[in-house]
């Protein structure tokens, strides 16, 4: 097996829409060649959206939303549990980068008079601006990666963090997931952009690659992070999603929501106010696919046929381009049938559910050297825009804790101690399966541990049952042993099965950590019910301890910066139509809509 | 061929099996999946690399017998990169069997 060698300034895990930007921006201060970006898929489509996607949820516009506006709006909807210098470092910047994306080609959509035609479907303020060509989106930050000279490495992942004596950064180790070969990069800074962990729960479905998230997006970043001793924080708030029943697709009520689409029970009732997600909005979903009044419904039965088309165009373009083929496989049309709806099976992403690698407003992990971005670095509700705007963010601080003096150019080179030893260590870790061509097949194991991650956390959650997963996570560390590969291929799988169980054990620990209820559905303990503000108004957080096991522990909540009063805190648990209102509305549903909207 | 191997009888014998179990190796079969890419050989063109490229989930690679493109690995997530990225629309993707 050949073994490559080179070093850099920069390396950059990950190339999909934190990653693009991060290289970009990196690339613009430093010679070509002294940024390298990996990708263990191909750049051109990777990451989330590696199709397209066909909005930014997010977008803090002047005009429309000021950024201290947007942070509360994120403190409500995550429950208190944020680090808001985080959220508004994201908020002030965020038009920037909108401007930029306009620059390089991405098509929003504007109003007539030329201004961007911001949409309201969160439950407070007006934050989505559509981007009917986001198909396209991919394909810009590929060609703009390119022109900045940035160097690329298709095809290989990080399967480990390289680290100094003193515990700072010193590189990574990549496989060639084609030939086989592995890489010891060695570098100062590395911003991992790994994406969610996205492959955790098993679809009901059974199918191990049906996932909402890129099922590539396997927890990489999560593990890599935890192994190189930084903190994670919000693993036991877990992301959770609205489906089209048997399809990964999000139903997208929300995108419909300003064209007159909404979700419905199975008497034809709404039940929410707002149909964009949060835990609370994910409880009452829970709650009514579980009733008498269940299953849930998207319906567009009401619209008129060029409102279906313009719904259709785009939900069947952009995010999920099979979604229209979904239906028409099963005979189903939007004017004729309701859209059958149900949860995702569970995962961890920041976006969703703010559960990611600890950063602060910087991007630095509490890893010297190591920075994060994207669906796998804690800034709430960050997603699209937030990913590519952090990516920026942590490119600039690797560049300040670079220095002036950067290698290559007179000034001081990664250590190259113990990194000899760390590789060899990995090399044998990785290469194991290799040795067993007769072992456990990668898809057993993985799907062995999903089911279980299924049967004993997804929510709602009780000591007993979390337990009882942890048990056989630990058990499923012995069994990954008997594991075996006969490709490099299915090396790379092997080692992303190990990145599933770690984040599983964290998921367990860190939801037995926390002994109340938070977050709607994304934590509901069923033996801890209530919401405790006087224990757990914290952050929980896990690290590798000294001694190789995981601690789990409280962080102080990081002073706010933007206060809330009493009743803002909890605006998000009034989501549910009374069911009075419900009942009324049963025959003039579209007058609870616009109640509903204009609150 | 070999005597049948004598167990004692009973709660023992189970004991013996389990114990065997534990340290029997691995045996292995074969099985027929149903695949959601399709590729028309006609139209794929032998030495095109692209839609291997698109693929987020490194399920396809070049079949060494034809020469074309084909769906290795049983991992589609059904995202259509291949599909769109064809520059002969050699591929179609079907929603894979257990979810359609």
């Amino acid at each position: 097996m050949e073994q490559r060698e080179t070093e850099v300034d920069v390396v950059v895990v990950g190339g999909g829409s934190a990653g693009s930007t991060a290289a970009i921006r990196a690339q613009k201060e430093l010679p070509v060649g002294r940024v390298l970006l990996l990708e263990k898929a191909h750049v051109k489509r990777s990451g989330a959206i590696a199709i397209g996607m066909d909005g930014l949820n997010n977008a803090v516009i002047p005009g429309h939303a000021t950024p201290e506006q947007y942070v509360k709006e994120i403190t409500m909807a995550n429950d208190g549990i944020v680090n808001q210098r985080a959220v508004l470092a994201y908020a002030e910047r965020s038009f920037d980068m909108i401007q930029q994306l306009d620059r390089w080609g991405v098509k929003f959509q504007k109003t007539q008079a030329g201004d961007f035609d911001v949409k309201k479907v969160h439950h407070n303020g007006s934050y989505v601006l559509p981007m009917p060509e986001g198909y396209d989106l991919k394909k810009i930050l590929t060609r703009t990666i390119r022109r900045a000279g940035v160097r690329v490495s298709n095809r290989v992942m990080a399967t480990r963090l390289l680290t100094a004596a003193d515990g700072s950064i010193a590189g990574v180790v990549g496989l060639n997931v084609r030939d086989g070969g592995l890489e010891i990069i060695r570098a100062r800074t590395v911003i991992l952009c790994c994406g969610a962990s996205g492959r955790l729960g098993l679809p009901a479905s059974g199918y191990l690659y049906g996932t909402y998230e890129n099922p590539a997006n396997a927890g990489d970043g999560y593990s890599l992070a935890y192994h190189a001793g930084a903190e994670l924080t919000g693993i036991e708030c877990f992301q959770i999603n609205p489906l089209i029943k048997d399809f990964n697709g999000p139903a997208c009520a929300y995108v419909t929501g300003p064209l007159g689409g909404h979700t419905v029970n199975a008497r034809g009732h709404r039940f929410i106010e707002s149909d964009y997600w949060s835990g609370q909005m994910m409880m009452e979903f829970y709650r009514e696919l579980h009733s008498e009044n269940g299953p849930v419904y998207l319906k567009l039965t009401h619209l008129a046929p060029e409102t279906i088309t313009e719904i259709e165009r785009v939900l069947h373009r952009t995010e999920r381009p099979s979604r229209g083929r979904f239906h028409a496989g099963r005979g189903h049309t939007y004017g004729e049938d309701l859209v059958e709806m149900h949860i995702s099976e569970i995962g961890l992403c920041s976006g969703h559910s703010g559960s990611g690698v600890w950063v602060n407003e910087r991007g630095e992990t509490t890893v010297p050297g190591l920075y994060a971005a994207g669906d796998m670095a804690c800034v709430p509700h960050n997603y699209l825009l937030g990913a590519m705007t952090y990516g920026e963010i942590c490119a600039e601080s690797a560049l300040a804790y670079l220095g002036e003096g950067r290698a290559g150019q007179g000034g001081e080179a990664p250590s190259r101690d113990g990194i000899d030893e760390q590789f060899e260590a990995e090399r044998a870790r990785l290469t194991a399966p290799l040795e067993r061509p007769r072992g456990i097949p990668h898809h057993q194991f993985e799907y062995k541990v999903r089911r279980m991650v299924n049967d004993y956390l997804q929510p709602p959650k009780t000591a007993t049952r979390l337990r009882l997963g942890l048990a056989h996570f630990e058990r499923a560390l012995e069994e990954l042993d008997e594991v075996g590969a006969t490709s490099s291929h299915e090396l790379m799988r092997v080692a992303e099965a190990g990145f599933i169980r770690d984040c599983a054990e964290m998921a367990a620990r860190a939801s037995l950590f926390r002994t109340e209820s938070r977050w709607g559905l994304y934590h509901h303990r069923l033996d801890h019910p209530e919401l405790d503000d006087d224990n757990w108004l914290v952050h929980v957080n896990l690290r590798k301890s000294a001694s190789a096991t995981m601690e789990v522990f409280k962080r102080p909540l990081v002073p706010y910066v933007v206060t809330l009063d009493e009743s803002e805190r909890r605006s998000y648990y009034r989501i549910r139509i009374p069911p009075a209102t419900a009942a009324t509305g049963a025959s003039t549903p579209d007058a609870v809509v616009s109640s509903g909207a204009a609150s | 061929m070999s005597a049948k191997k004598e167990f004692p009888a009973g709660v023992e014998r189970e004991a013996a099996k389990a114990e065997q179990g534990r340290h029997a190796g691995n045996a292995q079969t074969v099985e027929r999946f149903d695949v959601p890419v399709i590729v028309d050989e006609q139209r794929c063109i032998t030495g095109c690399h692209i839609c291997i490229d698109s693929c987020p989930v490194d399920c396809l690679s070049v079949n060494p017998t034809s020469r074309k493109a084909h769906m290795q690995f049983d991992e589609c997530w059904y995202c259509l990169a291949c599909e769109v990225d064809c520059p002969t629309d050699a591929i179609t993707v079907k929603i894979p069997f257990l979810l359609r």
